[in-house]
């Protein structure tokens, strides 16, 4: 029976296969109960696999809470079972996507998942419903053409997103693509990115005015700008970045500092790896609710945050990836299907002009448009996301781009062929207009699948889609180019802080009985960046949203000054005016009188807030030196396994590589940035932990570093049973003296002890 | 053929009388009662705002089921997830048997009626089960003998499409 690991072994990078093999392996180590299940929900969290609702065995069914029954008690993490379905968050870099990737996902979609790609806030996709015993296959098929999921969750650096206009829009300083592909390509997996208390969010965007790249609600934000250095040709500015840290959403939202108002091009890179390695160090561990960068940023000022991150930088050893993709950058370009072609004279179809005026964006390149394929709800469907491929084919570039508005975007469309585009679009129902206005809401999936859900925030957006479907074309102009974002709880995964009109998810009891509300926010502001984020205002029963939103949009029409944005607007009348607008609609009527108020949009069971679990957003807080334990536990695992098949050489192998990664784990704690060779890290571990007594003090003396000596003075010359029994089984014994020695230096360390942990640097190296 | 992701598709008999928000409390009523046969029922979600997508998803824990829309000819879509022991005729007999479940209890609850003279197979497994010629010769056997003794009768067998990019799909009409 064939495999996917075998079939796609010629065509994923050895690199990405490896890493998917060893997750394999850490699956069948928590199966086996050999791998803690904190350490290995992280571990799945890291490479994408999120939980979702009702995976802790417990869902409301309306009338009482049902167990579950899911076979066995085995679970992928703290009260979340193995067999409970899953989402996997699939990393599309500045949303960029290939035919052929689209063609992947869609089998995966329907193999693995219910037939539907969701593209996210953050040009993600996400497939829900899966099992975690199908992920290993799915990240082979995706690694077989070119994307990993390795970081989509947990305490990383998250997908680097980036404006979807990038290289054709008319306002950018230059096209930061190749810098935001870069940027990801260097903070995948890097060292330094490894230990931090959260999640780490960056963003890129070509200019300061509009909204795409949302730098200013970002953990680290880019924005693309040039300079005339003295002499230089003005016809050839230097290019750099103004970039901004310390921005975020979540229940409280921060707007970015700026940290340098010009990074120059060579610099961006070490810059981030400096801001990593300040956050790693110094960002908080035990309170998530406090360990964004945001609230370092806040804390230190940004003033001595930057001087840290300056100071870091003159410390950390030269690495040439800092500048080596630079030379590169010049080269990158789309490669359009069709020669430009003016739109001039075709037929047009019956409501073609209506999509033309809210879907379609005249690239900078005369003769090239850009194409907004409108996702209801970010949602396609198997079917049509092969069938977009092939549009994308025949129309487009080589790469598409997901947006942070939950849509995809064609671009390098021939003027001349939008109306044949628009008929093909038509055919598998993606041409409906509306992009970019009040009809395109943004959602978050709420309670239909996370498990921090609270009200149905996609039904709500649903709804509002039915009501206003018909009527876009009729609104007042300018209440047709709002935009309403809304979330199923405080933690703005809908953003809902930047738009016109959001809404975030809550609840309240009436006469013991749970109502799903929602918070009214209103003036946020999308362009600039998120230029400004909204003012809460009150909460409304859920049902009565839709109301909300007509009242609020007439009275902005009726009296709104000229060309006043709905901001200036909101911040004119003010809050009391604003709360005033919504007051009508807060009241409850009793449950006998009106039972529609008590369950949500879409869902026909009694509300209740009983389905909510703990989310997965903010990760298990691992240390790297448990990951990179673990990581010895699974060489040393996949050692045994070698001596079972009596592969001797492969098992030996394997278990000095153990032995070598379980002492570098031990090193990193004082020496960050040691070398990546055998040699060093011995000599490392001999003078830190040998030499001082550190590893032996609990454990059986230092006997079990002679293990790790001996092996790596006196390779095998001939690999037989004896040799590799002896040496997997001493691996197994260093690993576990290792385990020891890091219990102990984590209960000093928390006695005050052991006052750092984790020193980097010159400082480090100095010790 | 070594696959156990199979789909079954039961059309309904009458395509206009399917509403597919009628389905969002029929599969919550389901899940209450937990009354489809060696299933465990978990949750539901509502995709009728896709155009010929999954309409209204039942999620289990064996299989998903759902009011599929796809290629504008609604119907029961179940698609068995876990892994068999069976022969491959048996385990192809067995999906039937619980499709055919769902659809009389949709006959039930939902007052839709089905038409059981037509059923589409699909093999959701693009490794194992290639939209291929070979794939039809090798699971055409287990195919026909399973359908004969689940309905009682013979089938027409015909691959529905030869695109390779989809799956392995068998058309199958009562003669």
């Amino acid at each position: 029976m064939p495999t996917w690991k075998e079939t796609l072994a010629d065509k994923m990078e050895p690199q990405l296969a490896e890493e998917i093999d060893a997750f394999e392996m850490q699956m069948a180590l928590r199966r086996t109960g050999k791998l803690d299940e904190k350490v290995f929900a992280e571990t799945r969290l890291r490479r994408g696999c999120y939980g979702q609702r009702y995976d802790n065995g417990h869902r409301h069914d309306g009338i009482k809470t049902q167990e579950l029954g899911f076979l066995g008690d085995m679970t992928k993490g703290p009260d979340t079972m193995w067999d409970a379905p899953g989402m996997q968050r699939i990393k599309i870099p500045f949303g960029g996507v290939t035919p052929e990737q689209l063609d992947t996902l869609a089998d995966l979609a329907e193999e693995y998942s219910d037939s539907v790609l969701h593209v996210t806030t953050r040009q993600d996709f996400q497939l829900h419903y899966v099992h975690i015993d199908d992920t290993p296959n799915l990240m082979r098929r995706l690694a077989a053409v070119g994307i990993t999921t390795r970081e989509a969750c947990g305490n990383s650096v998250r997908n680097v997103t980036a404006c979807p206009l990038s290289g054709v829009c008319h306002s950018e300083a230059f096209d930061v693509t190749p810098y935001a592909r870069a940027s990801m390509k260097f903070m995948l997996g890097h060292p330094d990115a490894q230990g931090f208390g959260r999640k780490f969010k960056i963003a890129f965007s070509g200019c300061r005015e509009e909204a795409c790249g949302l730098t200013n609600m970002h953990d680290m934000g880019c924005l693309a700008v040039t300079r005339v250095e003295n002499g230089a040709d003005p016809a050839m500015p230097k290019r750099g970045f103004e970039v901004y840290v310390g921005g975020g959403l979540g229940a409280v939202p921060h707007s970015a500092k700026l940290f340098d108002a010009f990074v120059p091009e060579e610099e961006l890179l070490p810059l981030t790896q400096a801001i990593g390695r300040v956050f790693a160090r110094l960002g908080e561990k035990k309170n998530r609710a406090a360990a964004r960068i945001k609230f370092l940023v806040a804390k230190l000022g940004i003033d001595e945050f930057r001087r840290l991150v300056h100071e870091e930088m003159k410390t950390m050893p030269a690495d040439p990836r800092w500048t080596s993709y630079i030379p590169d950058v010049a080269k990158y370009k789309d490669t359009p299907s069709k020669p430009p072609a003016p739109l001039n004279g075709q037929q047009r179809p019956d409501g073609f002009e209506k999509w033309f005026a809210t879907n379609v964006y005249r690239q900078r390149q005369q003769g090239y448009a850009v194409a907004t394929v409108t996702l209801p709800l970010g949602d396609i469907t198997a079917s049509q996301t092969r069938q977009l491929a092939e549009i994308a084919r025949r129309f487009s570039a080589d790469t598409m781009r997901t947006t942070v508005e939950q849509n995809i975007v064609l671009r390098w469309v021939a003027e001349a062929d939008l109306p044949e585009l628009y008929r093909e679009l038509g055919r598998i129902g993606l041409n409906e207009p509306g992009a970019g206005t009040i009809l395109d809401v943004v959602s978050c999936p709420g309670t239909d699948t996370c498990k921090l859900g609270i009200a149905s925030s996609r039904g709500l957006a649903g709804e509002i889609r039915t009501r206003l479907a018909d009527r876009l074309f009729t609104l007042d102009e300018s209440v047709r180019n709002l935009h309403i974002k809304i979330s199923g709880c405080f933690n703005s995964c809908g953003q809902h802080h930047v738009a016109d009109l959001g809404f975030y998810g809550t609840s309240r009891t009436i006469a013991n009985r749970k109502v799903p509300h929602f918070q009214v926010v209103l003036g946020g502001k999308w362009q600039d960046n998120a230029g400004a984020y909204g003012l809460a205002i009150g909460t409304v029963p859920s049902k009565r949203i839709p109301d909300v939103i007509e009242s609020i949009t007439s009275r902005y029409v009726r009296e709104r000054n000229g060309a006043e944005t709905f901001q200036d607007f909101i911040k004119r009348i003010g809050k009391q005016a604003c709360r005033s607008m919504i007051e009508p609609f807060m009241d409850v009527p009793g449950y006998e009188k009106d039972r529609s108020y008590y369950s949500d949009w879409g869902d026909p069971r009694e509300f209740t807030i009983g389905d909510m679990g703990t989310g997965e957003c903010a990760g298990e807080v691992i240390s790297v030196t448990q990951f990179d334990l673990a990581d010895a536990e699974r060489l040393v695992f996949e050692a045994q396994v070698h001596l079972e098949n009596e592969t001797f050489a492969q098992a030996d192998a394997l278990a000095y590589r153990a032995m070598i990664q379980a002492a570098v784990s031990l090193v990193k704690t004082q020496f960050l940035d040691v070398k990546d060779d055998a040699g060093v890290i011995v000599d490392e571990f001999r003078r830190r932990f040998y030499d001082t007594g550190i590893l032996g003090d609990r454990y059986a003396g230092n006997k079990f570093a002679e293990y790790l000596f001996r092996r790596h003075a006196s390779p095998p010359s001939e690999h037989t049973r004896d040799h590799a029994y002896r040496v997997v089984e001493e691996a197994q014994l260093f690993i576990e003296a290792t385990y020891a020695c890091h219990d102990s230096l984590t209960e000093r360390g928390a006695a005050g002890v052991f006052p750092a942990p984790v020193q980097t640097g010159k400082a480090a190296r100095n010790l | 053929m070594d696959v156990h992701r199979f789909g079954i598709k039961l059309f309904a008999a009458d395509p206009a009388s399917v509403r597919l928000e009628d389905f969002i409390p029929v599969f919550h009523g389901w899940i209450q009662k937990q009354n489809v046969t060696e299933h465990l029922l978990i949750d539901v979600h509502d995709y009728s705002h896709m155009q010929e997508g999954p309409g209204i998803l039942l999620v289990a824990h064996e299989g998903n089921f759902s009011i599929d829309m796809g290629g504008g000819r609604p119907g029961l879509l179940y698609y068995r997830k876990i892994p068999t022991t069976l022969s491959p005729g048996e385990h192809l007999a067995t999906i039937l048997r619980s499709a055919i479940e769902a659809v009389r209890l949709l006959e039930r609850d939902a007052r839709v009626q089905f038409n059981l003279d037509e059923v589409l197979v699909l093999a959701n497994d693009r490794l194992n089960a290639p939209n291929t010629d070979a794939s039809f010769a090798e699971l055409k056997p287990s195919l026909a003998a399973a359908l004969q003794k689940v309905f009682e009768a013979s089938f027409d067998l015909a691959r529905t499409t030869t695109d390779p990019k989809e799956r392995f799909a068998v058309t199958c009409r009562k003669m």
